[in-house]
């Protein structure tokens, strides 16, 4: 039973996960008509559409699959965190470069939202690489 | 049941990996992915733009890789099937020291220091063109900094060259797409008129060539990473995928780049375009991912020539004398990488048939001729395994073929592409070689090596 109740509690901190990664990268997707020049708009859609998908359609393979154990759950959530995370760096390195003319409030944003990313996504990698004792690349 | 062996020199440099370290997949595609991911691959895409417009350069580039493709997923899948990296699969087709010998070639010297000091170096030129007036990123200073950086992740082993693959790999593959439409962008060049660009000066078979010479030693230590796979095939696939599709698309982007911005440097380039820290990273990162990997590989060859150190000891040799190479021979001292770079070429020569040995003797004399339909029965490992300390008709295939390639280089001898032509020279002969004397009765292996405890 005990078992039962921690694939069930793992489960769902999984998919929180996946959904805090899929609400930044909505957040982006939304700012990306503000950043005040065709290639920021460029810039955030492509980045914004990354994590959006890898995160919108990995949530649904965890959510909806009757795992039988850590491994089928841990496993997807770490391969799409570590997407999202990747594109937060790319966030970071980007948002101010001079050549994407971001207007600097929706610049400093998703600079913001960058470290979100990064930070959150290692932090649960970490946490769920500590837990369930899957490698961190897995 | 047999006892489980004790890890002496880390990172399974000498033992099978065992079911709990194998990785998905995806892992080895992100690990193959970050070898790849490297500034050099874009350069290389810019030796392609001086020969060929963009369409022609597309085929050229489709056309190499595929050969890359099928000849790396050719040596991957022996590393899958037995668990074992490159040095400990050569222990048959060439003998145990043979397999030292094939080894140091291939990984010990060429990539472990030749390649890592080139690469180190070319990291602290880019950076300093990047930032030209910071100490920080002047060529020695930035070549020193480099050189540990990519230290670190070889240091850990596979778990830290797998972090930083995962870490990078999606985010600098964006950048590379990111500074290719910005070169086109800011050059006023669009999508159409980017196909008109360049000019066919060169047969595409000297382009193929080229392409393939890129890569050829990649090729032949992929049994490195595909050991780690979960399924036997993982490595195979996650090489053929790779190679075909983003290697294509690096190239395509370096040469798009070149012809599009005319500069000689992208990096530099799109880092005068207003990418600053974008285009910093892409050469950190591209550097790291790959130079990791070419240390990485050389400590596990070492370790198989000289037990007396660990891998994480070997680590630490060589990178230091790599980093030394390129931060204080060409960074403080100004002097030319070009002995380096010329003694790196003559090895890679010896390159391809060392894994042509290997494809001949698992897939054909060993499945054909021994009569071995199982693939997991073909290589053995473990304490108290006997090899051949020589394996003649290997060794002699390897030196004929090498030496035949390296003829090929030269002008006066130029014939197809000099690693095809080692590559597919040394099989034969192998072959010719193995089959009759094995038919007649004759031993092809001189000495007896028993493999030790630690197993070395």
């Amino acid at each position: 039973m005990d078992m039962v109740l921690d694939l069930a509690k793992f489960k769902k901190e999984c998919v929180s996960s996946l959904a805090v990664m899929l609400i930044l990268g909505i957040i982006t997707l939304v700012l990306a008509p503000f950043t005040g020049h065709y290639r920021g708009l460029y810039l955030c859609s492509l980045l914004g559409i990354i994590i959006v998908f890898a995160s919108g359609a990995y949530l649904f393979l965890v959510y909806g699959r009757a795992a039988k154990d850590i491994r089928d759950i841990a496993v997807p959530t770490m391969q799409s965190l570590w997407v999202s995370t990747s594109m937060g760096l790319g966030y970071i390195v980007t948002a101010l470069a001079p050549y994407f003319q971001i207007s600097a409030t929706i610049a400093a944003v998703l600079f913001i939202v960058g470290w979100c990313l990064l930070l959150f996504g290692a932090y649960r990698l970490v946490t769920i690489s500590k837990k369930t004792g899957i490698p961190l690349a897995v | 049941m047999t006892e489980k062996v004790k890890d002496f020199y880390g990172d399974y440099s000498t033992l099978q990996v065992p079911p709990e370290e194998r990785r998905s997949t995806l892992n080895l595609f992100m690990v193959y992915m970050g070898v790849l991911a490297v500034v050099a691959a874009i350069f290389a895409g810019s030796g392609l733009a001086m020969m060929y417009d963009a369409g022609t350069m597309l085929t050229v580039a489709i056309l190499g890789n595929i050969v890359l493709g099928i000849i790396g997923a050719l040596t991957a899948y022996p590393g899958g099937v037995c668990r074992a990296n490159a040095y400990m699969l050569l222990r048959y087709p060439l003998g145990r020291v043979g397999a030292m010998i094939g080894g140091l070639i291939i990984a010990g010297i060429s990539c472990g220091i030749l390649w890592f000091a080139v690469e180190t170096w070319l990291f602290g030129l880019t950076t300093s063109l990047i930032f030209p007036d910071n100490w920080l990123t002047s060529i020695a200073v930035a070549s020193i900094w480099g050189g540990i950086l990519m230290m670190t992740t070889a240091y850990i082993g596979y778990k830290g060259i797998g972090i930083i693959s995962y870490l990078t790999v999606p985010f600098w593959y964006v950048l590379c797409l990111i500074g290719f439409f910005a070169a086109l962008d800011h050059t006023g060049i669009g999508i159409n008129a980017m196909w008109s660009l360049g000019k066919n000066v060169a047969p595409i078979g000297a382009g193929v060539t080229y392409v393939i010479g890129v890569y050829a030693a990649g090729c032949i230590i992929t049994p490195d990473v595909s050991r780690y796979g979960i399924k036997k095939w993982s490595g195979s696939v996650a090489w053929f995928i790779h190679v075909t599709i983003f290697m294509t698309v690096l190239l395509f982007i370096g040469g798009i780049m070149t012809l599009a911005t005319g500069a000689p440097n992208v990096i530099a380039a799109i880092a005068a375009i207003g990418l600053g820290a974008g285009a910093l990273l892409l050469a950190i990162l591209g550097q790291w991912t790959t130079n990791d990997n070419n240390l990485w590989s050389g400590s596990m060859a070492f370790v198989n020539v000289f037990p007396n150190f660990t891998r994480r000891t070997w680590v630490l040799i060589l990178g230091t004398i790599g980093t030394v190479i390129a931060g204080v021979w060409a960074g403080f001292w100004g002097m030319s990488l070009d002995p380096f770079i010329n003694f790196g070429t003559l090895l890679g020569c010896f390159v391809p048939p060392v894994g042509g040995v290997l494809i001949a003797d698992f897939y054909i004399f060993r499945r054909y001729v021994l009569g071995i339909k199982n693939a997991e029965e073909r290589y053995k490992f473990g304490p108290g395994t006997k090899y051949g300390t020589i394996n003649v008709p290997g060794m002699l295939a390897l030196i004929i073929s090498g030496f035949v390639g390296w003829l090929t280089t030269l002008p006066e001898y130029s014939f197809g592409a000099p690693a095809l032509n080692s590559l597919i020279l040394s099989i034969v002969l192998y072959l010719l070689f193995i089959v009759p004397m094995h038919k007649a009765g004759v031993k092809y292996e001189v000495g007896v090596w028993i493999e030790k405890e630690t197993g070395f």
